[in-house]
């Protein structure tokens, strides 16, 4: 999964991003209900996502994208691919 | 039925007022705007047939027009599977059968959440009603630096769109006014791939070619035909095709319940299937395509009619007309809020601390308003009986009606308080915080983050506890939820426990006698966690009920709105399940009573207390204790207690006094002494005790697990819509109680 694109992004899975990173939706796989559910929550390609931060608990994980903030369990931000520029920003 | 679905605002034919649909996001300030239209003219039922809160309400439009307006229930979109979705979607789209189409839909947006709470006013314009928005919050949307111009927000959706403050109740009087003027917005034109749109014009085509062959050809197996004629959408004047209309939302799965039939029947199957197959060959997925060009289109509308402040600041407050590019919102009030609540030390501290003042104030502060309210009705009754003679009439009123009624409103206290709380931490925004911070924990089992509240206050009573199990959205969730939350060891137990462990404990000191209590608590909770995670992989498997919670920005809960969540559900709870609750507990009276001793038997005991103990095992309950002997005996139980578990059914507490009747030491308040001495004397004809510090053990492991609680019974049943979960619960939890009060007792024994 862990790829560098040509453009010198890398695409990775929304649940390995750290606490500050931000990158881009490329897709959103899983059964259908689920990829429904993101995509209607507006997780769709081009879309962009911050990690705002974990539970302390550590998981769920808290989640900004298109103004608004949602936590979501790592089990299912595995399903959304994300590219993200080289480095985390913290 | 009567076509009554015309696309315009017109008069509903069979109720003669204006029906009104108001949708919205989760947390977009909906029942705000639903309470300052209807004011205190509202009513709250449930859909038929479905566990789905039906509010409706009433108000009078400037013009005169007398308006019926539904609050759908909130949601984030119309096509999703979850009952919420599914029944908006119906009354939307005119298919229930109690209620007609809406001749408006009045669609509130958080103007600080613009795009994704666009995505549910993208799905209503293309539904095709007239449609109103009302633009709520935008003052904190100004408060984090944004901007939203509600007219060019109108010119882009092409309808009226009204700036409200909901719990201020300015913007209702406009609100009322675009009602009444409200039509139908012109159908944007989504940016669907080529693919997609060509697959269209061959479904729909196919269709429509299929429409005018056999207008009533092909019937389902069960149930009404169905035929593709009815399914057909009105004549909508903004589509060039109503046939592609059609096809499109059968490619992109659409759930309504009308769809999901046609989309099996056999030409339509294989129409669709061939569909998927060319546009999977393409890499193109209908759904995925759908949802992402209804957000491409509010990518468009959002930019063309928001600006930061600072751009308005550059442009000399003009509004923008242009797209303009929005930086993102800076650390707002919300985000500095969170870094401590949610923080890992003080995040949790401050969540114990508020779980500490729940907890505290519905097991302590509600009791000595329920010991009030207790002692009130028993003034009542006694005043009201006074002057008449002992008799079945005396006792029906005053130990079957005026207790039966006790026994409703003695709940209301800590009903009151609950949904106090509850009111103030949704509205706030700290419920979703709440359930953050312990999904971890509770995922481990198969509950939700939200399961939190409604199990921490069971440990002062089941019945706000299932009641607040109305937070959690998903069915599933909710209903484990439900099932396990009578494990938490309620007030009830706690005269019980107390009694047992007195009387055959007393040796173990009082540090001993409290790990013993501490470790009936920890029972409960093992066994309620060992069941939650049995049931999520049995009963309650699959639908993988995604974990997708909202934070929503946090808020000032308005006093109107928390007073109103009180009284609007305490009414709830004594109106459905307090007439269950108090008919049952006069059928338990009458248990108890009947039948009666006759005055022979009667003279041949010493005194009153003799006669009571002698009444009750002549009773129907005392003849049930009997009778269940062979199925108690092998816990290690007698009649007496058979008779005891019998009365525990009108609450748990009453066993300690029927027992108190029984062995004739009169009435058992607080001083419990009597009883246990008499107890521990009692001797079986052998000549061995009746009671053993093991019997105790297994009773009181019974009293952890076992469902005999009537009252939860009746509010499980008001809120799953029927007697399947609480017969369910009853059959389940008093089996399992059995099975390990059994092991306790045969094991122990021959220890």
């Amino acid at each position: 999964m862990e790829k560098t694109k040509d453009d010198g992004r890398h695409t990775q899975r929304l649940s390995k991003l750290p606490v500050g990173a931000s990158g881009v939706v490329v897709g959103v796989d899983g059964d259908a209900e689920l990829r429904r559910r993101l995509l209607e929550m507006g997780f769709c390609n081009g879309a962009s996502i911050e990690v705002v931060r974990k539970a302390p608990l550590g998981d769920p994980v808290e989640y900004r994208l298109r103004g608004y903030h949602l936590s979501l369990r790592q089990e299912q931000a595995r399903h959304v691919k994300v590219a993200h520029s080289a480095k985390a920003t913290h | 039925m009567k076509p009554c679905c015309q696309a315009t605002a017109t008069f509903s034919a069979h109720t003669g007022q204006l029906l009104v649909a108001l949708a919205g996001n989760p947390n977009s300030g909906k029942t705000t705007i639903f309470n300052a239209l209807t004011g205190l003219r509202q009513k709250v039922a449930n859909y038929p047939g479905v566990t789905v809160e039906k509010k409706t309400g009433r108000c009078r439009l400037p013009n005169g027009t007398c308006v019926s307006i539904v609050d759908l229930p909130g949601t984030y979109s119309l096509i999703s599977r979850s009952p919420d979705e599914v029944v908006a979607m119906q009354v939307l789209r005119g298919l229930r059968p109690e209620m007609p189409a809406p001749d408006v839909v009045v669609v509130v947006v958080d103007a600080s959440n613009l795009q994704r709470n666009l995505y549910l006013v993208s799905q209503l314009i293309e539904l095709g009603r007239p449609l109103v928005v009302a633009l709520n919050m935008m003052d904190i949307a100004e408060r984090r630096g944004l901007h939203v111009d509600a007219e060019a927000l109108s010119r882009q959706l092409d309808a009226p769109v009204v700036p409200v403050i909901g719990h201020r109740r300015s913007g209702i009087e406009q609100l009322r006014e675009a009602i009444s003027q409200a039509r139908v917005a012109k159908m944007p034109n989504w940016p669907l791939p080529e693919a997609m749109k060509e697959e269209l014009v061959v479904v729909g085509g196919g269709l429509a070619i299929l429409d005018h062959d056999e207008p009533s050809a092909g019937r389902p197996q069960a149930g009404p035909p169905v035929n593709l004629h009815r399914l057909v959408p009105e004549d909508d004047p903004r589509r060039l095709d109503r046939y592609q209309a059609l096809a499109e939302r059968l490619l992109i799965g659409d759930y309504a319940e009308d769809l999901s039939e046609i989309s099996r029947r056999e030409p339509v199957a294989s129409l669709l299937a061939s569909a998927h197959t060319r546009l999977g060959m393409m890499g193109v997925d209908p759904m995925q395509a759908d949802i992402e060009a209804h957000y491409r289109w509010i990518e468009s509308v959002a930019g063309r009619s928001t600006a930061t402040l600072e751009e308005l600041a550059a442009m000399g407050a003009q509004p923008p007309r242009t797209e303009v590019v929005r930086t993102p919102p800076r650390q707002n009030f919300s985000q500095s809020l969170d870094a401590i609540l949610i923080h890992k030390v003080w995040g949790l501290l401050i969540f114990a601390a508020i779980m500490g003042a729940l907890f505290v104030s519905i097991f302590w502060l509600a009791q000595p308003v329920q010991d009030g309210i207790e002692w009130v009705i028993g003034w009542l009754g006694q005043g009201l009986t006074s002057r008449m003679s002992d008799g079945p009439l005396k006792a029906l009123i005053e130990d079957g009606i005026f207790a039966g009624v006790g026994a409703v409103v003695v709940f209301v206290p800590q009903i009151a308080l609950l949904f106090f709380f509850l009111a103030i931490l949704e509205d706030s925004g700290y419920l979703a915080r709440a359930a953050f911070l312990m999904d971890r924990l509770l995922a481990k089992v198969g509950l939700h983050g939200k399961s939190f509240i409604p199990l921490l206050s069971s440990f002062a009573c089941a019945i706000p506890g299932i009641m607040a199990t109305r937070t959690i959205e998903n069915r599933k969730d909710r209903l484990a939820t439900i099932l396990v939350a009578p494990f938490m060891s309620c007030s009830a137990r706690l005269p019980v426990y107390t009694l047992l462990i007195g009387a055959f404990f007393a040796g173990f000191g009082a540090l001993g006698q409290a790990g013993i209590m501490l470790g009936l608590y920890a029972l409960g909770i093992v066994v309620a966690a060992a069941v939650a995670w049995v049931f999520r992989r049995t009963l309650l498997r699959g639908g993988a009920s995604p974990f997708i919670l909202e934070m929503p920005s946090y808020k000032l809960p308005q006093a109107s709105q928390v007073a109103r969540q009180v009284t609007v559900n305490t009414w709830a709870f004594l109106a459905k399940a307090g007439t269950i609750i108090f008919c049952l507990s006069v059928i338990l009276w009458a248990m108890t009573y009947y039948p009666r001793l006759d005055e022979r038997a009667r003279a041949r005991f010493a005194d009153e207390k003799a006669v009571a103990s002698a009444q009750l095992e002549h009773s129907i309950a005392g003849r049930l204790g009997h009778a269940m002997e062979p199925l108690i005996r092998p816990l290690g139980y007698d009649w007496k207690m058979g008779v005891g578990l019998v009365g525990a059914f009108a609450a748990r507490e009453v066993f300690v006094s029927t027992l108190g009747i029984i062995y004739s030491v009169g009435d058992v308040g607080e001083q419990t002494t009597d009883l246990s001495a008499a107890m521990r004397a009692d001797r079986r004809p052998d000549g061995r005790p009746v009671w053993t510090p093991l019997i105790g053990l297994s009773l009181l492991v019974w009293f952890v697990l076992a469902m005999q609680c009537t009252s939860t019974l009746a509010v499980v049943k008001r809120e799953t819509n029927g007697w399947r979960w609480p017969l369910f619960l009853l059959v389940y939890m008093n089996g399992l109680a059995w099975l390990v009060c059994l092991g306790i007792y045969q094991i122990g024994r021959l220890i």
